[in-house]
């Protein structure tokens, strides 16, 4: 059943592995629908990327300052880094294709609130060509419900855990149930186990701690 | 040693019309009298040394252009860089000639045939007429060509005789020393030369003698030879005022073909290309385009430029434009480029350029580490590629995404987020001046998002950044 088409690479996270039989495609688009950003949607790519840094990696308009530090951190090798800042989506856009048809590239994150389906087909195949993945975060809740020419469509909302993700569409595999992230092994101070309830737990009281005396 | 002499009769007229299929009568013009012509000018009875006047009453709709002695002497130079690629003793003989020494090429091209093949390419591609001989000495060659001889002659003699038969107001003479001959009866340069020297120079003057001595002197000039330019630095003239950045893609093309057979046998490519706009009526315009990793191809030149130029307003139209370029570099094929995957037609570098033609320098950029604790200056964007990176300052958990300036969250946390960590005090900066206290905490507001919040100790609460 495995064509070349379908091969994989890994999320680094083994239950969405599992689920995705494999891990994320090789090549093409996957749509991430994010809702509000700072969910967690570039901590469930991070150990991709700092896995698979033979080549270039493109940051496309991202919605505030890139930490350095925090990549660093997660072991992104920042000189294949490069981040593009476009005035208007046809600029992000042509930089986009650009990039992945350079064959320098191996991975894009593109924020762009909307594309259209010659857009989407452009970019799915410009990066099948050149064997390179792009992920396109926007910031709806629910994907385009139109049939976009994608790899994956997939739909991020958050849990104490970690993510729950909705996949609308994964190029090979009929629509799944959602999947559970569990990000407390590589984020134990941003999670929480995943034993405990998976929903959002309130916090308690006595976690917000007193600022000391002397500043007051 | 034998000599070839080019004769450019129109060099600038014929540069200017080459840029583009022009067929109207159209001449160039100094002091008021025609010195350059085109065919379809001459066919309306215009010719050289006919005045401005007169030229105008012969044809109404002649395009009339100003002579410009300095731009001729440019094109010649350029000339004379492009056959520097096949000859390789060449004069400069303003402001129409080149004088070339043929007899040590014609080993390298097998015969004067070959030679002369090669010598004619770059001049039909410039679409200029010239006229042409080889003799024995330089004068002779110059001579002939002057005259239209356009013949190759492997042999003194005939070159002699073809001399001895020329009027003797065609041989070059002033006109006031041809004019003092044939009132001597002298209608031919040959009965000239069969007069005894000694007597001619005391009647006529020196330079009668040292010209025909000239005539027979196989030597090289006296001035020293042409020597090609070690950077590239040409200007194009344009025969339309151009309104549309656009449409300058036709004349760059002309100037980056030449920027590459100039690049190309010097194995040298370039950095960075300095393009020069001229205006009619204001100050030109330098443009720079960059390509970090060099550069000597015209085409992937032109594309770089186009980039730039589709985002340029044309401030008035252009007359003119002149290509410099900047940081030299000897060419060597990039080692990286052989394993490279399969679909991979670009170097980094070369995206690199691609992106910052188009979008400008300050779009693409890469992050830099700075050893400061203070989040917002721990890092920073810079030009890609400076190979500068140090490691994390600190191994506190830090946001992925921070806003450049903390955004105010008007009331504290309530008891729907979530302290997940903190506080953590940072305290830094007083030794210049952007001293800061803030005690951090990562809390998870009730939309789910991972927030980096900061205290100040007025009790101010910001939302700095997101865990994302």
């Amino acid at each position: 059943m495995a064509s070349p088409d379908h091969r994989c690479q890994s999320s680094f996270y083994p239950n969405l592995d599992a689920h995705l039989q494999g891990g994320w495609p090789q090549t093409g688009l996957v749509e991430l629908a994010c809702g509000p950003m700072g969910i967690g949607e570039l901590r469930l790519l991070l150990p991709l990327l700092a896995q698979a840094q033979s080549r270039l990696q493109v940051w496309i308009n991202p919605p505030a300052e890139l930490n350095g530090q925090a990549l660093a951190q997660h072991g992104i090798d920042l000189s294949q880094t490069l981040l593009i800042r476009c005035q208007n989506p046809q600029q992000a856009l042509w930089s986009a294709e650009q990039s992945l048809n350079s064959g320098c590239c191996s991975h894009l994150i593109l924020w762009a609130p909307k594309l259209t389906a010659p857009q989407a087909k452009r970019l799915q195949v410009s990066a099948k060509d050149n064997q390179a993945l792009i992920f396109w975060l926007n910031s709806q809740a629910e994907p385009s419900t139109s049939a976009l020419p994608v790899s994956a469509r997939l739909s991020l909302s958050p849990l104490a855990t970690g993510l729950r993700l909705q996949i609308h569409k994964y190029q090979g595999q009929w629509p799944q149930h959602p999947c559970q992230v569990d990000m407390h092994a590589l984020w134990p101070s941003l999670t929480v186990p995943s034993h405990r309830p998976t929903h959002l737990v309130k916090a308690p009281i006595n976690n917000i701690v007193a600022l000391p005396l002397q500043l007051r | 040693m034998q000599w070839l002499y080019l004769y450019f009769p129109s060099l600038q007229l014929d540069s200017l019309l080459n840029q583009q299929a022009y067929h109207q009568p159209c001449v160039l013009v100094d002091k008021n009298k025609v010195l350059q012509a085109n065919p379809e000018a001459r066919q309306w009875g215009i010719k050289i040394g006919t005045g401005l006047a007169q030229a105008a009453l012969l044809c109404a709709q002649l395009k009339v252009i100003a002579y410009d002695a300095k731009q001729e002497q440019r094109l010649l130079l350029q000339l004379a860089q492009r056959l520097y690629q096949t000859s390789a003793t060449l004069y400069l003989d303003p402001p129409q000639g080149l004088l070339l020494q043929t007899s040590d090429m014609l080993r390298l091209y097998n015969g004067l045939d070959a030679y002369w093949q090669q010598l004619q390419q770059p001049l039909k591609e410039r679409g200029l007429n010239y006229h042409y001989a080889s003799a024995h000495s330089p004068l002779a060659a110059q001579v002939l060509a002057r005259v239209g001889n356009d013949r190759l002659l492997k042999d003194q003699r005939q070159a002699t005789k073809l001399l001895s038969q020329l009027p003797i107001h065609g041989a070059g003479l002033e006109y006031k020393l041809a004019l003092q001959l044939e009132r001597l009866g002298l209608n031919t340069l040959g009965q000239a030369q069969a007069l005894p020297r000694s007597a001619l120079g005391q009647r006529l003057g020196q330079n009668l003698v040292t010209y025909l001595q000239q005539l027979d002197t196989h030597s090289a000039p006296e001035r020293s030879a042409y020597r090609p330019p070690e950077h590239f630095r040409q200007r194009l003239e344009l025969l339309y005022e151009i309104e549309q950045s656009t449409a300058l893609r036709f004349p760059l093309k002309r100037l980056l073909n030449d920027l590459e057979a100039f690049l190309g046998p010097r194995q040298l490519r370039v950095a960075g290309l300095s393009l020069g706009l001229e205006y009619r009526e204001q100050n030109a315009e330098r443009l720079h385009i960059g390509c970090s990793d060099g550069e000597y191809r015209g085409e992937a030149w032109l594309a770089l430029c186009m980039l730039r130029l589709e985002q340029l307003q044309l401030q008035a139209p252009i007359i003119a434009i002149s290509l410099n370029t900047k940081g030299q570099m000897p060419w060597a094929p990039l080692a990286a480029q052989l394993f490279e995957p399969p679909g991979g037609k670009l170097t980094p570098g070369q995206l690199i350029s691609r992106l910052q033609n188009k979008l400008g320098d300050h779009a693409v950029q890469q992050v830099y580490l700075r050893d400061d604790h203070r989040p917002e200056r721990s890092f920073y964007q810079g030009p890609p590629h400076s190979h500068y990176q140090t490691q994390p300052a600190t191994i506190a958990l830090r946001p992925s995404l921070l806003f450049a300036l903390p955004q105010a969250l008007g009331h504290k946390p309530n008891h729907q987020w979530c302290i997940l960590s903190g506080p953590e005090r940072i305290q830094s900066g007083w030794w210049d001046n952007v001293s800061i206290c803030r005690d951090y905490f990562i809390a998870r507001n009730p939309m789910g998002q991972i927030c980096w919040l900061f205290r100040t100790p007025r009790e101010e609460w910001f939302l700095h950044g997101y865990f994302s």
